[in-house]
């Protein structure tokens, strides 16, 4: 996975009861956009450090240009 | 099958310095039973929903006491490109249900043996699937040639 800060990542619900979650991330700590990040929750506010796995995808944020 | 291709869910983690009252709510939120304790790029412990019990609940330690207090440590690990059977051999040697995958030292994140069973139930269902065909429709067999 690639991601820059900014961008938000959404985690698919592993049971038919569990619900969609996503976050931001506000800190690469990998190289070249590679994790871990540092990211928000949008539920909960927390911030924790997220190492993706299959369950993961990322919507990169639109840049404007100049 | 390489040990990161049976990871399914995303790992999380939080510093040593966190509360195991923010360890718990981050759990809840995220709907996960462990959290990696990391500093840095290094992994220095794993905490589970059970250390909260063993070592917090039962013991009535403060909410506010750090994390690294009461985690797991040293962890079992293994390494992310490592066969799926050694980490079958790290399960049974070792007694635990989550192994910390690591790659050049590194966390990636956390197989459980919940997840290698929905992976050995699907391979079973798999190959299962030509018998209970040929059991089912053994009637269809086309008679043998009349010579």
């Amino acid at each position: 996975m690639e991601a820059h800060i900014g961008d938000r990542i959404v985690i698919k619900g592993h049971r038919v009861d569990e619900p969609v979650r996503d976050c931001e991330v506000i800190e690469v700590h990998g190289q070249d956009g590679g994790p871990p990040y540092l990211v928000r929750w949008s539920d909960s506010g927390h911030e924790t450090l997220f190492f993706p796995g299959s369950d993961a995808t990322v919507e990169h944020l639109e840049h404007s240009g100049a | 099958m390489r040990t990161i291709d049976t990871i399914r869910r995303s790992g999380i983690g939080i510093r040593p310095e966190q509360t195991v009252r923010e360890a718990a709510q981050v759990m809840e939120h995220s709907g996960v039973g462990a959290l990696a304790i990391v500093e840095g790029a290094r992994l220095r412990g794993i905490l589970t929903d059970r250390d909260l019990v063993r070592r917090v609940l039962a013991t009535g330690l403060a909410l506010d006491a750090r994390v690294d207090d009461v985690m797991t440590s040293p962890v079992v690990s293994i390494d992310a490109d490592a066969d799926v059977h050694d980490a079958f051999a790290l399960f049974r040697t070792h007694g635990v249900r989550r192994l910390a995958v690591v790659r050049n030292g590194q966390f990636v994140g956390m197989v459980t043996i919940d997840d290698l069973l929905v992976d050995l139930a699907r391979d079973l269902v798999d190959l299962s699937r030509p018998i209970t065909a040929e059991i089912a429709h053994a009637h269809r067999d086309s008679a043998l040639p009349v010579a």
